[in-house]
């Protein structure tokens, strides 16, 4: 089982933030300013090679919050 | 699953030609530069060749396909085929092919057409070429494969860091002893959608408001016959489609990825680019890019990538290249080829 901490890790690099930014599970993807297009694909690879899971520019958008991105991966496998 | 084996068809050359004028990813105001930088370290795209206004696709295969003959010491009259692999047409109609035919000064019984493919378009034109040769009776053939993609009157920052414009030229001819070439494809139009140009075409005929640039649902305006791309879609089916059917065509082959001297795959963006490698579990140094340099060249681009990248190594001995294409249609093609040192001139840049 993955944790919610490994998952924030693996999101911060997927993303490649140019400024160091504190994120927690509860932090909003509409507060993160690098959380763009570019982003959205890093995490879409970051899900398939990581977490063996395929999701969409779809599942993300439907996402508010980091807990929200981690929760696919148990949705997705399920 | 659609595979197939050519026999006694030769790869004898092949040259490609980009414009000479270079625009850089990183061109921007100093206040983007960071943002720029992050852009080029994903796509891996740096710099971009970009025809200037009036330069068509075909005026780039011109040359390259001039030098491919004059360099092969072929009589234009024992040219049989000549094949346009593009989606940027002179018009629309007709074909680009046939009014290559007068360009290069081809006999009038040439046969030639043009094929409606993308990024996945070079294993496609070197397998139709390739059939239309091995039985013997037609011997020589072209195929010109390129495109003009990009649009720098663009506002989608995505498409416009993206693509780079290329023609290549290659010859192929019937040879009694030539190995045989291997062929896997794939065709997947529920994702038609991915990549669009929607307007000018029979089923939304040009009107005068697709002219004008409109915001769409991501908020990026376009005019209707710019090119759509749907990023994460292109993404997924890149990297579900591409490593099986690589892995397919291997199997059905006699041959391990070790015994493979070169991955040449059509080259997306760095990104899709390396999960594809990764997911194949292939070493770098077998898998060469020319993102970097040219950016995504569409079809052009794996004959593209073999003249910046392997031309030295190619003119040096044998080796076997597999190259896989892969996008607008959704369309998807590989092929393992055995290259005997072809004629492989340097890059020509117009």
């Amino acid at each position: 089982m993955s944790s919610i901490e490994s998952f924030i890790s693996n999101f911060t690099t997927a993303v490649d933030f140019q400024d160091a930014v504190e994120i927690k599970a509860g932090t909003r993807l509409a507060d993160l300013a690098e959380w763009d297009s570019l982003a959205a694909l890093g995490v879409i690879v970051m899900f398939d090679m990581e977490y063996g899971v395929t999701i969409t520019g779809n599942d993300l958008k439907d996402c508010s919050a980091i807990q929200d991105v981690f929760d696919l991966i148990a949705k997705k496998k399920g | 699953m659609a595979t197939a084996i050519l026999d006694k068809i030769r790869v004898a050359g092949l040259v490609s030609c980009v414009p000479r004028k270079v625009v850089s990813n990183l061109d921007c105001p100093p206040e983007k530069r960071a943002e720029r930088e992050r852009l080029v370290r994903n796509i891996g795209i740096q710099t971009r060749r970009v025809c200037d206004a009036g330069q068509a696709f075909s005026d780039l295969a011109l040359p390259a396909a001039e030098k491919l003959i004059s360099g092969l010491d072929w009589k234009k009259e024992d040219i049989d085929v000549l094949l346009v692999v593009t989606q940027s047409p002179d018009y629309p109609i007709p074909a680009t092919a046939i009014i290559m035919q007068d360009r290069l000064g081809l006999s009038k019984s040439t046969l030639a057409f043009d094929i409606n493919l993308g990024c996945s378009g070079y294993p496609y034109g070197l397998f139709v070429l390739g059939s239309m040769l091995s039985g013997g009776r037609m011997r020589r053939g072209i195929v010109l494969v390129g495109d003009k993609s990009s649009n720098p009157e663009s506002h989608d920052n995505g498409l416009l860091s993206l693509f780079g414009d290329a023609a290549t030229a290659t010859a192929l001819e019937f040879h009694e002893s030539a190995p045989q070439m291997r062929f896997h494809f794939g065709s997947d139009g529920s994702g038609y959608k991915a990549i669009i140009i929607p307007a000018g075409g029979q089923r939304i005929p040009m009107q005068a408001h697709h002219l004008e640039r409109l915001p769409g649902e991501d908020g990026i305006s376009r005019k209707g016959t710019d090119v759509i791309l749907d990023g994460p879609a292109i993404l997924n089916f890149s990297i579900r489609e591409v490593p099986p059917a690589v892995t397919t065509l291997l199997a059905s082959s006699p041959y391990t990825a070790e015994a493979i001297d070169y991955f040449v795959f059509h080259q997306a963006n760095r990104m899709i680019n390396e999960t594809i490698r990764k997911k194949l579990g292939l070493p770098e140094a077998k898998v060469p890019s020319s993102l970097h340099d040219f950016g995504n060249t569409s079809s052009a681009s794996i004959p593209m990538t073999m003249t910046v990248r392997l031309r030295e190594s190619l003119l040096s001995g044998p080796k076997r290249v597999l190259m896989s294409g892969f996008g607008v249609g959704l369309s998807w093609a590989s092929c393992i080829l055995e290259l005997d040192r072809p004629y492989l001139p340097e890059l020509i840049e117009l």
